[in-house]
């Protein structure tokens, strides 16, 4: 009788042993893609038309009091190309969102990950700031929190108050797409890229109309339109990145070498 | 002997234990700096966000590979001769994870983190893959290296039920082999994938890394473990060391070291050799400009090619001196190929504006910080081994092999 009591508990043992590996090994691996399994009906993107960029650099200032970005650090830069075909040129970067992000893909911790409608995102909660997703990322778009960010944001008082709060010492970030005025803007009903709200700020920042922002998924949206209309070009397109940030050349302009390369 | 003696044994050996705690000091100090102020405190950029301290991280798993290599020969190969040499391979491995792990820990921007890894995978990221097998094989060295520690006298005397449970996880020594064959193939490999992966430098998007990050770790990690057992040799004559044992061992180096040259070529002049742009900027800045001398000197004409002539060479070997120069030039070697890897794709700065043909290179000197804890985690390697010498009589290849065989033996002579 002994021995079939032994039997049975060593059994029971087994089997919770492997309830639980189970239990454990499954929630693990519902963790290990960081594409979203969630579907969304838009594909958001950002048309930037280099001809009427003067560099002004006030898309700049709206992210970085938007966003509370510190100020050594941008999540929205403008590069001087020189001149192009007569018009001193401009290059407006950010992070591309792209469609095949390879930063998502080489996060140890699946802190930065894609939401169904192509941001990129990062869990700032998550992140161990190991910065291999800086050394991945083949715009620079990422910066690093080196110290921490304390005191005021000299942008605030002209530009506003920041929509999200500060990251941490400790822990990269990068554009989100202004992700919360998206968010915010759909649950009130409008339409990101048309209604101001819900438009990244610096969108809306920019004077001269340069940036437009839409869901490729509507065949109406400004972006569509406009990459309807012209012809444009991505940065680093050869490498597969599948950026959602479209640039439209300066007037006349062939597409450099580098970039079809 | 006065309590000064006692304390302050201005014997050599105490004069290099306390040195080395001069150094560990100074590093916990900075450690402690790091912690407190931040990653501010280093050189790093966010365009060269990879130092000194992913060098030491490199460096210091790659020379941890004769564990994987001798346990794998002595267990699953039976190659029994070698077991002594074993012995002191798993120990230096296990300091030279713990090396690795302590250098991270300070060089990721939330310390506090550090046991995400564990809890949010992403099994796309060699990076969590390495993370996971290092943890892992971490234990499993510290399991091999138990029975050193049970099978020392004062801590036989000492604490004897626990050192008899000690020594007797020697009896998974094959199981252990076995796990740390796989699970460093996987990681010393995806150290290198964890570059090559990467299509945003062209220099380092490549499939040879992986390969190149293996066997560079086969040849440099045992050469790492037969010079230290040498050196002992050479200090103290507590540690003992045969001939018999060493000598086939820095040949077989020899010959490995052959054909990583053999693999180091081919990718130089046939993987990298592409004109893809940004790669040939990389390949540029290695043998042309601020790497260069790393490159052709450190990389492969002190770290490969002279090696190669002192071990194969039969009369040259002979000499001790001249063996232990080979070795540690491989281990010298292996540390400027990291460092070079690590720096290469960094040092090509971004140059995506579409109309830029000019090679933009950034540069990258450590701060006194950096260089603190790097030497400090150095120190604190070299000062365990230089312990586990003296009070694990850690190379000691006179042991008996079998001790259980002793006992018999002993056993039977007593009834006898």
């Amino acid at each position: 009788m002994t021995t079939i009591t032994l039997k049975r508990r060593d059994f029971l043992k087994l089997s919770l042993a492997g309830v639980v590996s189970t239990a454990v090994g499954s929630k693990f691996f519902k963790r290990k893609n960081n594409k979203s399994d969630e579907t969304s009906p838009h594909k958001w993107a950002m048309v930037i038309d280099l001809n009427k960029c003067v560099g002004c650099e006030q898309c700049v200032s709206a992210c970085q009091a938007s966003n509370d970005v510190a100020p050594d650090m941008a999540w929205n830069r403008v590069l001087d190309l020189g001149e192009i075909k007569g018009k001193e040129t401009f290059l407006p970067v950010q992070c591309m969102h792209c469609a095949d992000a390879p930063c998502t893909r080489v996060c140890p911790v699946s802190a930065t990950f894609q939401r169904a409608d192509g941001i990129v995102m990062m869990d700032y909660d998550k992140c161990i700031g190991c910065r291999y997703c800086e050394m991945a990322c083949p715009y620079g778009a990422r910066s690093f929190n080196w110290t921490a960010f304390t005191g005021d944001n000299p942008v605030v008082p002209e530009w506003g108050e920041p929509d999200i709060p500060r990251r941490p010492r400790g822990v990269v970030e990068k554009c989100t797409f202004c992700a919360q005025r998206i968010d915010r803007g759909l649950a009130a009903g409008l339409m990101p890229g048309v209604d101001e709200v819900a438009t990244p700020a610096c969108v809306v920042a920019c004077p001269t109309g340069a940036r437009l922002f839409g869901d490729l998924n509507d065949p109406d949206s400004p972006v569509s339109k406009a990459l309807a209309q012209t012809n444009s070009f991505r940065l680093r397109e050869a490498q597969g990145n599948e950026p959602r940030v479209y640039y439209l050349p300066v007037e006349g302009q062939t597409l450099p070498e580098e970039v079809t390369s | 002997m006065t309590l000064k003696q006692r304390f302050f044994p201005l014997t050599p050996f105490g004069l290099w234990v306390l040195f080395l705690s001069v150094v560990l000091a100074a590093a916990l100090v900075a450690a402690l700096v790091v912690l407190i102020k931040g990653l501010g405190v280093t050189n790093l950029t966010n365009l060269v966000p990879w130092g000194l301290w992913i060098g030491i991280d490199l460096s210091s798993i790659a020379l941890s590979a004769g564990a994987f290599v001798l346990s794998a020969a002595v267990y699953l190969f039976k190659l029994k001769k070698y077991e002594p040499l074993a012995r002191t391979a798993v120990f230096v491995g296990m300091v030279g994870y713990s090396m690795a792990l302590m250098t991270l820990f300070i060089d990721i921007g939330r310390p506090d983190r550090f046991w995400h890894g564990w809890f949010y995978w992403n099994l796309h990221s060699p990076l969590w893959e390495v993370t996971m097998c290092v943890t892992i094989y971490f234990n499993v060295l510290m399991l091999e290296v138990a029975p050193i520690i049970g099978q020392a006298d004062w801590f036989k005397s000492r604490w004897p039920n626990l050192a008899h449970r000690l020594e007797h996880v020697h009896k998974l020594a094959p199981y252990l082999a076995v796990l740390g064959l796989c699970l460093s193939t996987l990681h010393q490999s995806s150290l290198g994938a964890t570059y090559g992966i990467l299509r945003a430098r062209p220099i380092w998007y490549r499939p040879s890394l992986a390969f190149l990050f293996y066997a560079s770790a086969i040849v440099a990690g045992p050469a790492l473990t037969v010079l230290a057992s040498k050196i002992a040799a050479y200090v103290t004559p507590q540690a003992k060391v045969r001939r018999e044992i060493l000598d086939p061992v820095t040949r077989v180096i020899g010959w490995g070291l052959l054909i990583y040259f053999g693999l180091r070529v081919w990718d130089l002049l046939v993987v990298s050799n592409s004109s893809a742009p940004g790669r040939d900027e990389g390949l540029v800045l290695l043998t042309q400009g601020s790497l260069a001398f790393n490159f052709w000197v450190l990389e492969f004409g002190l770290g490969i090619i002279v090696p190669i002539i002192i071990l194969l060479n039969n009369r040259l070997r002979r000499h001790d001196r001249l063996t232990m120069l080979a070795l540690a030039l491989i281990v010298i070697g292996l540390i400027a190929y990291r460092w070079d890897t690590n720096m290469v794709g960094q040092l090509v700065a971004f140059a995506y504006q579409p109309q830029l043909t000019v090679p933009l290179y950034t540069s990258y000197t450590p701060s006194l910080a950096e260089w603190l804890v790097g030497l400090g985690v150095v120190a604190y390697g070299v000062l365990a081994f230089t312990l586990a010498v003296r009070y694990l009589n850690l190379v000691n290849h006179e042991m008996e092999p079998e001790p259980v065989v002793v006992k018999q033996v002993a056993a039977a002579a007593a009834t006898a």
